[in-house]
């Protein structure tokens, strides 16, 4: 250990309260970071997973252009062959096909645009919500024929209950009219509204009779073992149905570029956390500012006799930077190991969401939060503590440049 | 979104009509000319085989409609061709629009929502079928130049929206003959971009008075993507009767 550095370990400790409240000020502030942090990934990540278990799934596989055209002819044609790729991928846990058309849907009274959804009852529940969303009526079951589950919102709309007759005009895949009459089996509601108030749900092959589709659909929808491995997934999925021999056609998309939206309002939320960190990281900065200032100013006349020993400012400062550094790293890392302590106890237990909890259990939404601890949450605060301080400590430090040390001696 | 709101050439084709006045106009007032040119077209009731064709890139498909027009703001038409979906009609009566269908037996009248979709997945829109003349009550004219087509004079004509008319395109452009033939159709959005486009050709006497057979719409920026209207029959009637413009006569058409 260097002369230098034995002087500053030894300055730290000479006042101990004063380095303590210093210490335990950036102890605070990580590990609350660390927890907010962690807290907030933790939320994004079940909204996250919440939503892609309504609707859209981890990923999809679609025609190239679907996406954004939605054009009822652009299929993946035989999708048992993507479904083989499926079957065989153990990260897979389970995925059903889809097929969607805007039509008119009509019951007695009423006329709406609504999005049919053909779906296959059995492996739907495997992949998304919809069955226990279901509040009236039934879940679809295989051989269901021409009856429908309908969004509460459109089922109000369209003044329809459970029994009730409704008829859809639409487009076929072929450019022929679609027409049927379907029967209203059961109503759901998912508090997503244009979900609720837009779609009707009916069997796969009812639709694909219906649309004339042959055996085609308008997506395979895959959900795999864990949000994390997704981007992996991804590729390995798109590297095999690459090699479909259509595959140039087809295109694999996640829910990131299924749900846009969800993507930027996260992002919104993000920034309007990152502000409400940095007022967190400027206060503490002060407090540090405030506690370095001090020290320096009792030290003054310390100062002043070591300069008249002959040490050079240049030194000093480097001694004082030492001091303010060893205390930041000692507050970051009991920071972020209280921080982490803190939120594993949570992340195994949860938080828990009071007063929301009916409401919250109806659409299927967890009543507990969980945070999730990452190197990104744990990392990001203390970094930004850590760069903070350091310049915060640079500034009374480099006061002392100024210092005469016939002036300093007589300081009291 | 543009909800398209104007009148439409698919219904003035559809609508085609007894002859105008042929005052063939020296230096013509835009709105005169406008409304010479529409009224050329909307005459007073038709009867017309038209064979529609969507084409796609990767896609086409046809089909024939029997069309029956009365003035404006009545039509009514039936797919006859492909056999899946004959029988199936709409009646466009006053800016409202209802279908048919055989096989669900059933009439449905359209939402407002569902006007701006597009119809039988053409590049029509319902509004462009159901929507009556907004271009002449919404619109001024100027004429911007002329050109030579086949040893006729053709008027441009630029037609922007009257003061808070509602109104969705920014503009529309018409090439109109001297003989009231229009050629082409521009439609713009409020920034001025082109949107889609209707061109005429073919143009042959009917019933003595020159009308194009063939209309095509295309998207601005889709070359490949177009819906092509061939005239196989047409017939100009002083009158049709009241019952043909009926939800009965559209549930069970007298053909």
């Amino acid at each position: 250990m260097s002369m230098d550095y034995r002087m500053a370990w030894r300055n730290i400790w000479r006042n101990p309260r004063r380095s303590i409240l210093t210490i335990c000020a950036i102890v605070f502030a990580c590990a609350l970071l660390v927890f907010m942090l962690s807290m907030q990934f933790g939320s994004y990540y079940s909204m996250i997973d919440f939503s892609v278990r309504i609707h859209t799934g981890y990923m999809q596989v679609q025609a190239k252009g679907y996406q954004k055209e939605h054009n009822i002819y652009q299929v993946v044609p035989q999708p048992e062959r993507v479904a083989r790729i499926l079957s065989s991928n153990p990260e897979v846990r389970a995925f059903t096909y889809r097929a969607n058309a805007f039509s008119l849907v009509s019951s007695r009274q009423r006329t709406y645009g609504a999005l049919v959804i053909g779906i296959e009852p059995d492996r739907e529940t495997q992949v998304s919500t919809l069955k226990s969303l279901v509040r009236k009526g039934e879940y679809l079951a295989p051989g269901d024929g021409t009856r429908a589950l309908v969004g509460d919102l459109l089922a109000r709309n369209l003044k329809v209950d459970v029994g009730d007759e409704l008829v859809v005009l639409g487009q076929g895949r072929d450019g022929s009219v679609a027409a049927t009459v379907l029967t209203v089996k059961g109503i759901f509601s998912s508090g997503q509204e244009d979900f609720d108030r837009s779609t009707v749900n009916i069997p796969l092959d009812t639709f694909q009779q219906v649309y004339s589709m042959d055996d085609a659909v308008h997506e395979v929808v895959v959900m795999g073992r864990n949000l994390r491995d997704m981007a992996g997934l991804k590729r390995e999925i798109a590297a095999s149905v690459e090699q479909l021999p259509d595959g140039r056609s087809l295109v694999v998309l996640d829910w990131m570029e299924l749900m846009p939206g969800l993507i930027q309002g996260i992002k919104i939320d993000m920034m309007s956390g990152v502000i409400f960190y940095l007022f967190l990281v400027v206060v503490v900065a002060f407090s540090i500012l405030n506690t370095f200032v001090m020290a320096i100013l009792e030290r003054t006349r310390e100062f002043g006799v070591m300069m008249a020993l002959g040490t050079s400012p240049g030194r000093l400062i480097r001694v004082l930077l030492m001091e303010s550094m060893t205390m930041t790293a000692i507050g970051i890392l009991c920071g972020i190991g209280a921080g982490v302590v803190v939120t594993w106890y949570f992340q195994i237990h949860g938080i828990a969401l009071s007063g929301a909890d009916d409401i919250l259990k109806q659409f299927g939404i967890p009543d507990r939060i969980y945070p999730r601890l990452s190197v990104w949450s744990i990392a990001i605060g203390p970094a930004a503590v850590f760069i903070i301080t350091f310049f915060t400590a640079l500034f009374p430090a480099l006061r002392v440049r100024r210092l005469r040390p016939i002036a300093a001696l007589g300081h009291v | 979104m543009h909800r398209p709101r104007y009148r439409t050439l698919m219904i003035m084709a559809l609508t085609a009509a007894a002859i105008a006045p042929c005052a063939y106009a020296q230096a013509p007032d835009p709105g005169k000319l406008v409304t010479a040119a529409f009224d050329y077209w909307r005459g007073t009731a038709s009867i017309s085989t038209v064979k529609m064709t969507v084409h796609r890139p990767d896609w086409e498909r046809s089909m024939t409609l029997k069309a029956w027009t009365r003035g404006e703001k009545e039509s009514i038409f039936f797919i006859i061709e492909p056999a899946k979906d004959q029988g199936n009609g709409t009646l466009l009566k006053d800016g409202q629009m209802w279908t048919f269908n055989p096989k669900v037996n059933q009439v449905i009248k359209l939402p407002p929502s569902m006007m701006s979709q597009e119809w039988m997945g053409s590049d029509y829109s319902n509004n462009d079928l159901a929507k009556s003349d907004t271009l002449l009550i919404d619109y001024t004219h100027e004429v911007t130049g002329t050109e030579t087509d086949a040893g006729k004079k053709v008027y441009l004509v630029k037609s922007t929206p009257k003061p808070r008319a509602p109104v969705i395109w920014g503009m529309q452009k018409l090439k109109i003959r001297e003989d009231y033939v229009i050629l082409r159709e521009e439609f713009y959005d409020e920034d001025m971009n082109l949107v889609k486009a209707m061109d005429a050709s073919d143009i042959r006497p009917v019933d003595g008075k020159p009308f194009p057979m063939v209309w095509i719409m295309r998207k601005a920026d889709k070359e490949n993507e177009y819906t092509r209207l061939d005239y196989r029959d047409l017939k100009f009637l002083a009158t049709l009767p009241d019952r043909l413009f009926t939800l009965s006569n559209l549930r069970n058409p007298e053909r």
